[in-house]
């Protein structure tokens, strides 16, 4: 149990507080394994991390009811960042010093990925990320504790660009949120174009937070392009698309995003629809573990499960692995397990890379469209592409062909 | 000087009673502290209401930053320096925001400090931009001591700080450079009329608050190892206003013990629940209708209540 | 696009942009105007709006319908709070009002949260207003012109009622000398409800105005503070003709400034800011110096 106690010293002095923490308990056994997991769960971020808190959540009650994780039940120690890296430091701080937790899921943006990487060798924790994009994590900011499970930023624009070089478009403009996922992604896709010798007639980078995207969209129009590349997301994705449909953008030019996910479309209702892209998860994964995880997730939330909630799903099945290979927590135990973990996932064969800690796994794109049995538009998987089609080399960014 | 004296030793006996985490906490705390604080001399003494002031934390953090990354410049000397880089800044910005009183200045301020907050996200190079920078070392202190890197010597490092600016904050005030800042704070024009030049006074006044201000910023680089633009965005300037507000303005303790209070209030609540803003802003709904001069305000009524009950 | 096409449609994206500034602008200085409180929450109640009206539209199916709901919801709970909380306050130091504000907003945005969840919400503009025109054979949005209208009859009723009716009469004079207003024997305290009340209610309903267009969602409140008091600072607070020319100002620069240099997109407002200030300490049309 964890004591929830109190003490103040006189007015400057120290004060030592422990309070009692968001912690799933489960049923004695042995000792539990303690997995934190600090995440925006309010601010603009919080949508996300709430499907990250879920996908955790609802793997955590499955494995618990069969008994655990190598006979251990599955302890989460969830804490609120509300986006902010220097609190994600101290959350995450939190949970490996206070509740013990050598592991660690959530860390929504990159920036507060970013932040606390650093750390993880003098905490003697593991990172599992679920959602991260930033290529750097597995490039240049690479240390031996940090895992990624899910699909980054260069490994999705990269399945945009390969469907591109098949697709009719010629030309195209790029528009990106002016932070570094923004820059990474389009920086990777000038470069995609450029090999399949397109023409990426303009770029330009709206400041996070803009409400008002009309100079954007006369922008694209003016330049003639036939599709146009948007790394966008949250509000300011949302804001986008409803624009965009106001100006009938997407009669005249394909939309393509970086990500496509079911929150954005019950936003923006009929402005997804036409809307093209890449995606880490989508519910209508054609195979059999899919099938069971849809139909449980519904069972269990009685709604789909969305991107963020796959992606943190497949990634708690990452570490599930390891954790069994390596019969242990211990991080140097389980190191070099999760090295060599592959598993039949949600989405297909996924195996992850010894050099740089990136899961090697398959891309999708999806169109967005109206299908009879869903009341909102769902999207639709037009192409998939292979796991070696899109991962990167080594601690690259960018691709060779 | 008694109470003073008696803290300072309880506090410094902290790392021995505290666990590891407890610690993490209450160095920040401190530094938050000193950064509110500093905010104080102007909002306090000189009735400045800035709403940009962290810009001045931000300042610190990033030079602090930049110097432990790319120079071989002792610890406590790079902390230095910054908070000079932060308060030599001061100079210029207080310059132009004097132009104007009242609510201009802060609106002023508030100018300056989103632009500084601009430009820090466009610079790459500099500020790393958006991501910040990461992974920011505690170099080795002056004469090859290495104490102040471990997690007990860099608190003690910060406590040093905080007090040594408390002691000066506070010759400061009851100097006679103090009296003219009360004087401007309680009625400029007379001041003026008195013969002083209130306009240098207030540009010095913002200049040392920021230089303190900027040293806060250059213990939180090395302390939490990255920095970021957040630092220098304009909640985190509320927020430090608040702070000064709940410990009690004009005081010097009382925004050092505001800081802590928020911090370890809002760590506490968003550990305990999801919805911890609705209580937060609760709290300070119900300080300032039944608090007015802040916690400070509480303990020293509280003190001569008692004292002659 | 030729240029002329060009011109006016960018000029049209501007006075679009423009009044739902504007919406925003207007509520803020006047009650800075009357009480001399910096709203901080001024975010929060656009952000109510937004939310009330899209539950209005679920609700009653009609868009129009939340135009009516949100303003009188979002302005009375205004009321109900300046009657409750600020009326003890007026003797205190202003850091009091920032300090109230500061915690209404984050009471606010959470309570919002936990009625409404987490997730953004679609608010469908009515079908009248979703098509387009076009306009030297640039496609325009029907709704942003709509936008447009909306601005201008809120600014000439606005206008008008500060000009011509008795409470507006009393605001004004208020604004100038409480005491005065107070020793002919008006209860200045009503005064300032009302205004205050106004002056959310002004606010959410700029918020359903924008919802359509950016969909009602929690990141509204801290984004638009901040677009507020720029406006209103650089227009002069408490000046209501400063409200609509800072409105217009900072819209025909973010539009054309973003065209022409978007890297300086983050920074245009804020230098316009500093620019103004350094000339007009008090803002353009201001009284304070």
């Amino acid at each position: 149990m964890t004591n929830s106690y109190t003490r103040r010293a006189a007015m400057r002095a120290g004060l030592a507080v422990m309070a009692a923490p968001m912690v799933q308990r489960h049923a004695l056994g042995d000792e539990p394994i303690r997995i934190g997991m600090p995440l925006a769960l309010t601010g603009p971020a919080g949508e996300i991390g709430l499907q990250m808190r879920h996908g955790a959540e609802f793997w955590a009650k499955e494995l618990n009811a069969k008994g655990g994780l190598i006979g251990r039940p599955i302890e989460l120690h969830v804490e609120d960042t509300a986006g902010d890296p220097a609190t994600c430091v101290r959350k995450a701080q939190l949970v490996v010093e206070r509740d013990n937790c050598h592991l660690l899921f959530g860390m929504v943006l990159s920036s507060e990925a970013l932040a606390v990487v650093p750390k993880l060798a003098e905490w003697n924790a593991i990172f599992m990320s679920s959602d991260n994009g930033d290529g750097r994590l597995t490039g240049s900011s690479f240390v031996p504790n940090f895992f990624r499970a899910n699909i980054s930023g260069p490994m999705e624009t990269r399945a945009i660009s390969l469907w591109l070089r098949k697709a009719e478009f010629k030309k195209f403009y790029a528009l990106g949120m002016d932070y570094a996922w923004g820059h990474n992604s389009i920086g990777v896709f000038e470069d995609e174009v450029k090999k399949a010798k397109k023409d990426l007639v303009g770029t330009v980078y709206s400041p996070i937070g803009t409400k008002d995207f009309s100079t954007y969209i006369t922008k694209i129009r003016q330049s003639g392009v036939d599709a146009c590349f948007l790394v966008l997301q949250g509000d300011d994705n949302n804001a986008f698309l409803s624009q965009a449909h106001e100006y009938r953008l997407g009669d005249k030019v394909q939309l393509i995003t970086s990500i496509v996910d079911l929150n954005s479309i019950s936003a923006v209702g009929d402005a997804a629809l036409g809307l093209a892209g890449s995606t880490r998860y989508v519910f209508t994964i054609d195979n059999p573990k899919n099938k069971a995880f849809v139909a449980a997730w519904q069972k269990e939330y009685n709604a789909l499960p969305d991107v963020f909630e796959g992606e943190q799903y497949q990634a708690c099945q990452m570490l599930q692995a390891g954790i069994e290979a390596a019969k242990s927590i211990d991080a140097d135990k389980l190191r070099p397990a999760l090295e060599s973990a592959a598993i039949d996932s949600i989405k297909g064969h996924v195996a992850m890379r010894a050099c740089d800690h990136q899961a090697v796994q398959g891309g999708y794109i999806v169109k967005v469209g109206k299908v009879p049995e869903y009341k909102t538009p769902i999207p639709q998987i037009i192409a998939t592409l292979t796991g070696d089609d899109i991962t990167p080399p080594c601690r690259q960014m960018t691709f060779e062909d | 000087m008694r109470i003073l004296a008696v803290v300072v030793c309880v506090l410094a006996l902290a790392p021995a009673g505290l666990p590891p985490y407890a610690m993490t906490l209450l160095t920040e705390a401190l530094i938050l502290g000193l950064f509110a604080m500093s905010l104080d001399l102007m909002v306090g003494y000189t009735r400045l209401l800035s709403f940009g002031h962290a810009a001045a934390y931000g300042l610190g953090a990033y030079a602090a930053g930049n110097l432990l990354l790319h120079t071989s410049i002792p610890l406590v000397f790079t902390i230095l320096l910054a908070a000079l880089c932060s308060g030599v800044v001061a100079i210029g910005v207080a310059w132009v925001c004097t132009l104007a009183s009242g609510v201009s200045f802060s609106m002023l301020t508030l100018a300056f400090a989103q632009l500084l907050y601009a430009v820090a996200f466009k610079w790459t190079a500099v500020t790393g931009a958006s991501d910040g920078l990461a992974g920011i070392p505690r170099s080795p202190g002056p004469f090859g001591i290495t104490f102040f890197e471990g997690r007990a010597g860099f608190y003690y490092l910060v406590l040093a700080c905080l007090v040594a600016a408390f002691i000066f904050c506070r010759s400061l005030v009851r100097s006679p450079f103090g009296a003219v800042l009360r004087g401007i704070r309680e009625n400029e024009a007379k001041t003026l009329s008195l013969g002083y030049n209130t306009r240098r006074y207030k540009i010095a006044v913002v200049a040392i608050s920021f230089t303190l201000g900027g040293l806060a910023g250059a213990l939180y680089a090395p302390f939490a190892g990255f920095t970021n633009t957040e630092l220098l965005f304009w909640l985190f300037s509320g927020q430090v206003l608040i702070m000064v507000i709940v410990g009690g303005t004009g005081t010097l303790i009382g925004p050092i013990i505001g800081a802590a209070f928020f911090m370890l209030v809002s760590n506490l609540l968003s550990s305990w629940t999801d919805s911890w803003a609705l209580f937060f802003g609760a709290i300070f709904i119900l300080f300032v209708l039944f608090a007015p001069q802040g916690i400070w305000g509480l303990a020293t009524r509280w003190r001569s209540l008692s004292s002659t009950g | 696009m030729d240029f002329l096409g060009f011109l006016v449609t960018q000029c049209l994206n501007a006075l679009s942009q423009a009044a739902l500034l504007f919406f925003l602008g207007v509520g803020l200085t006047l009650i800075f105007g009357i009480m001399r409180i910096v709203n901080f929450a001024h975010g929060a109640f656009f952000m109510l709006g937004a939310y009330v009206g899209y539950s209005a539209v679920h609700l009653t199916g009609s868009f129009w319908a939340s135009l009516v709901a949100a303003p009188l919801l979002v302005g009375g709970f205004g009321a109900a709070f300046e009657l409750g909380i600020l009326r003890r306050l007026y003797r205190r130091d202003h850091s009091a009002f920032l300090m109230v504000t500061f915690g209404l907003t984050l009471v606010m945005g959470e309570a919002i949260r936990l009625s409404w969840g987490v997730a953004a919400l679609e608010v469908p503009a009515p079908k009248s207003l979703s098509g387009i025109v076009f306009i030297l054979d640039e496609p325009f949005p029907i709704y942003r012109l709509f936008l447009i209208g909306a601005g201008i009859v809120v600014a000439l009723a606005i206008w008008q009622f500060l000009d011509r009716t008795r409470l507006g009469l009393l605001i004004r004079a208020t604004s100038q000398n409480a005491e005065m207003v107070h020793a002919l024997g008006t209860d200045v305290r009503l005064v300032r409800s009302a205004v205050f009340g106004i002056g959310c209610g002004l606010a959410g309903i700029g918020g359903v105005f924008a919802a359509p267009l950016v969909t009602a969602s929690l990141g509204m409140a801290p984004n638009a503070v901040i677009d507020t008091f720029v406006i209103v600072i650089i227009g002069g607070m408490g000046s209501f003709a400063g409200s609509l020319i800072g409105a217009l100002l900072v819209a025909f620069v973010q539009v054309f400034g973003t065209y022409y240099f978007p890297d300086l997109a983050l920074a245009l407002m804020y230098l316009l800011m500093l620019i103004v200030l350094v000339i007009r300490p008090g803002g353009l049309l201001g009284k304070e110096a």
